[in-house]
C-alpha cells in the first residue's frame, strides 16, 4: 500500500468515524420525538457500567443515640425524652430504606457545532431521561468533558431528581482547540433518598468534536544547503545556472551565450563562463516534539509549547510547499505520526489534518511511555536521505539537544525552532520566580550547546513566529 | 521548573467549579436549625441555648466545607434537646425540635456532597428540595407515629410501658434488614 492510498484510506475511516456517530444521534432524535408523543421508557438506555453500591455511613449511630436518649428517659421518667428517641428511631429505618440503583439513563449529548474553528465558544447540551422503572431521588451526572477542552461557562455536571420518564437538560460552553476531541465517560452518581447508599454508573456516549485550524501563511524561513536533485528555491554551492554569482571557469563549448562573460573576453581574450549558484528544492521533515515534557507553558491556563510549536509548523509547511520543497511531518513523542515528505494540492491537505487533528499532536500529553532509542531508530529509517529537519521544540530538557545533535551528525541538517515557555507572563519582577529563572538559565545553556555544534537556533517567546524568524535569518550565513 | 504547563484536564476540572455547597441547602438548614431553636427554647429555655449553639456549628460546618463540624452540630443538638427534656420540657415542641435539628443536619451534609461532586454553579435546586422533602416527611411520620402512640397510650400508662412499646419498634427497625 502507498502512503497515499494509506492516507487515504485513514481520511475514509475517519469519515465512517463520523458517519457513525451522526447516525447514532439522528435515532436518537427520532427516539425522542416519538417519546413526545408520549410513548415513554421505549428508547434504549445508554450503554452503562455499574459499580457496587456502598455505604455512605451518613446516619451510622442514629439507632443508638435514639435508644440512648429512650434509656435515659425512662431512667429520668421524662415522657418528652423517651418521646424525641423514640422518633430519631424513624430516622433510623429511614436511612435503611430503599438501595442506590443503577442509574438507567438514556443520554443524548448535542453539540452546537462539530466543526468549529479554534477559540470558538460551542455549547454543549446534555438531555438525560430516566429510562429506568424506579424513581432516582438523587442523581448527579458529571459529563465527561474531553481533557483538551475548557469549559469556560456553567459546570458540566447537574444535579436532580426523576421519576421514571422524567428527563434533565443542561448546557454548558467549552472552548474550542486544536484536535479531535473525544467526549469519554459520563458518571451518574445515583443516592438513595436518605443518601446512606452510594452507587457509580458510568455512561458511554460518544460525541465528538473536530477543530481543524486554518494554516496560517507563514514567514519564509531560510533553509540549509541540503537539497534534492530538482529546482527549487534553496541557492546550493553547486555551480550552474541561476540568479546569484558562484564561481567563473573556462569555456567549454556548448555554454550558453548568455553566461560567457563578455566582459573578461574584452580584457584578457579569453572565453570564461559564469557559473551561477544552483537553486534546488529541499526535502523537510519538520519533527515536533510531542513528549510530556514539551507540555510546558509559561501560565497554567496558556497554551502549550506543542500548540505554539503546531502553529509554527503549520506555517513553515504552507511556506515551504509553496516554495516547491517537499515537506514531511514527524512526532517525537509516545505516539507514532509520520507524514512522509511531498508535495502538491492533496499534501497540502493531508499536513493541514495530520497538524489538527493527530492523536500524537494531541492539546494534552499522552500516557504512553516515551523509548528515545526506538524512537530514534525508527525516525532514522524513515528519514529520507537528503532531508533536513526543522525541530520545533521548546527545549525543556536535554533529549531534544541529544537528538538534534545526533541527526545533524548524520548528515541531515537540523534547524531548531523553540518558543520559549520561560518568559514572565507580565514584565513586573514579582512574576519572575527563582524556578522560572533557573528553568530559563537552562534553557539558554542547551541553546548554548545547540550553537555551538553549528545548529542553526531559532526561539520566538512573545514575539511572533514570522517575527523571530525575519531577525535570525538576517544573522545566517548560507 | 515554574514554567511547567499543568495538565489541562486537572486545571479545567478545578477552574470549572465552586466546591462549595449549594445556596440553596445552606439556607434550608440554617431555617431548619432555626426553627429548631425555637422550639426547644419553647420547652425550655437552657436546652434552647444548647440547641441555637449547634445552629452555629451547623453554619459553621457548611462555610469551612467539614463534615466533621457538622457531625458536632447535630451531636449538640441532640444533646440540648435530652437537657430540655430533663429539664422537663414538653413533648411536643421537642419533637419538632428533633426533627428539624436532623432536618438541618441531613441537608447541611447532603449539600457538602453536593458541592465536592457538582459545585456550587451547578443546577441542584430539585435535588436539594427532594432530599430535604423527604428528610422532613421521614421525621414528620415518625414524630406522628411517636406521637399518636404517646397520646393514646401514655394515659394512665406508666413510662416504662410507654419504652417497651417503643423498644418493640427498635426491634423491628433493626430486623428490616
Amino acid at each position: 500500500m502507498t502512503t497515499v492510498e494509506r492516507a487515504l484510506d485513514h481520511r475514509r475511516n475517519g469519515d465512517r468515524d463520523d458517519e457513525r456517530v451522526d447516525g447514532r444521534d439522528d435515532d436518537r432524535d427520532r427516539d425522542d420525538e416519538r417519546d413526545g408523543d408520549g410513548d415513554r421508557g421505549n428508547s434504549a438506555p445508554t450503554d452503562r457500567r455499574a459499580l457496587d453500591a456502598f455505604d455512605t455511613e451518613r446516619w451510622v449511630g442514629v439507632t443508638g443515640v435514639a435508644l440512648a436518649l429512650v434509656g435515659v428517659g425512662v431512667a429520668l421518667r421524662q415522657p418528652a425524652m423517651v418521646v424525641a428517641g423514640a422518633a430519631a428511631i424513624g430516622y433510623g429505618l429511614y436511612a435503611r430504606l430503599g438501595e442506590a440503583g443503577e442509574a438507567a439513563l438514556a443520554l443524548d449529548r448535542e453539540v452546537s457545532d462539530r466543526t468549529p474553528d479554534p477559540g470558538d465558544e460551542v455549547t454543549v447540551t446534555v438531555r438525560a431521561r430516566n429510562v429506568g422503572d424506579a424513581p432516582r431521588f438523587d442523581l448527579r451526572i458529571v459529563d465527561g468533558v474531553p481533557p483538551g477542552l475548557e469549559v469556560v461557562d456553567g459546570p458540566a455536571r447537574v444535579a436532580t431528581a426523576l421519576r421514571p420518564g422524567a428527563g434533565v437538560a443542561f448546557s454548558y460552553v467549552v472552548r474550542a482547540s486544536r484536535g479531535v476531541h473525544e467526549w469519554g465517560t459520563t458518571r451518574a452518581v445515583v443516592r438513595n433518598a436518605s443518601g446512606s447508599r452510594e452507587r457509580l454508573t458510568e455512561l458511554e456516549t460518544p460525541t465528538r468534536l473536530t477543530c481543524t485550524p486554518e494554516l496560517a501563511t507563514g514567514g519564509d524561513l531560510p533553509l540549509r544547503g541540503l537539497t534534492t536533485v530538482s529546482h527549487g528555491r534553496v541557492p546550493t554551492d553547486v555551480g550552474g545556472s541561476g540568479v546569484e554569482f558562484h564561481a567563473t571557469r573556462e569555456y567549454r563549448r556548448g555554454d550558453p551565450l548568455k553566461r560567457v562573460d563578455w566582459n573578461r573576453r574584452a580584457r584578457t581574450g579569453e572565453l570564461a563562463t559564469l557559473e551561477l549558484r544552483e537553486e534546488r528544492s529541499a526535502t523537510v521533515v519538520l519533527l515536533v516534539d510531542a513528549r510530556e515534557e514539551a507540555y510546558v507553558a509559561e501560565r497554567p491556563d496558556a497554551d502549550t509549547a506543542v500548540e505554539a510549536s503546531v502553529e509554527a509548523a503549520g506555517a513553515v509547511f504552507t511556506a515551504l510547499l509553496a516554495g516547491g520543497d517537499r515537506v514531511g511531518i514527524a512526532t517525537m513523542g509516545p505516539r507514532d505520526c509520520w507524514l512522509p515528505p511531498g508535495a502538491g494540492t492533496d499534501h497540502a491537505v493531508r499536513g493541514r489534518e495530520t497538524l489538527a487533528t493527530d492523536p500524537a499532536l494531541a492539546p494534552t500529553p499522552a500516557d504512553d511511555r516515551f523509548y528515545r532509542t526506538l524512537w530514534r531508530r525508527r525516525f532514522r529509517r524513515r528519514l529520507p536521505g537528503d532531508a533536513q529537519v526543522l525541530f520545533f521544540t521548546p527545549l525543556a530538557d536535554d533529549v531534544p539537544v541529544d537528538a538534534a545533535r545526533r541527526l545533524d551528525a548524520y548528515g541531515h541538517l537540523v534547524t531548531v525552532l523553540s518558543p520559549d515557555p520561560t518568559v514572565s507572563p507580565s514584565r513586573s519582577p514579582a512574576s519572575t520566580t527563582p524556578g522560572r529563572k533557573l528553568a530559563a538559565i537552562e534553557r539558554r545553556e542547551r541553546i548554548r550547546t545547540l550553537r555551538g555544534a553549528g545548529i542553526r537556533v531559532v526561539e520566538w517567546g512573545d514575539r511572533s513566529f514570522p517575527a523571530a524568524v525575519a531577525s535570525a535569518s538576517g544573522r545566517w550565513s548560507r | 521548573m515554574s514554567a511547567k504547563g499543568s495538565r489541562g484536564s486537572e486545571s479545567s476540572q478545578t477552574r470549572e467549579r465552586d466546591a462549595r455547597p449549594p445556596t440553596l441547602a445552606v439556607v434550608v438548614s440554617l431555617v431548619a436549625a432555626a426553627v429548631a431553636t425555637l422550639a426547644a427554647l419553647v420547652a425550655d429555655p437552657t436546652g434552647g441555648a444548647v440547641v441555637g449553639a449547634s445552629a452555629v456549628a451547623f453554619a459553621g460546618g457548611s462555610l469551612l466545607g467539614s463534615a466533621r463540624v457538622l457531625s458536632w452540630g447535630a451531636a449538640t443538638g441532640i444533646a440540648g434537646i435530652a437537657l430540655a427534656a430533663g429539664f422537663g420540657g414538653g413533648a411536643e415542641p421537642l419533637l419538632v425540635a428533633g426533627v428539624a435539628v436532623a432536618v438541618a443536619w441531613d441537608v447541611a451534609d447532603h449539600g457538602l456532597s453536593l458541592g465536592r461532586q457538582v459545585g456550587r454553579s451547578a443546577r441542584t435546586r430539585r435535588n436539594v428540595a427532594v432530599h430535604a422533602g423527604a428528610s422532613l416527611l421521614a421525621g414528620a411520620l415518625s414524630a406522628g407515629v411517636v406521637y399518636g402512640t404517646y397520646v393514646t397510650a401514655a394515659g394512665g400508662q406508666p413510662i416504662a410501658a410507654l419504652a417497651l412499646l417503643l423498644f418493640g419498634g427498635v426491634v423491628l427497625a433493626s430486623a428490616f434488614r
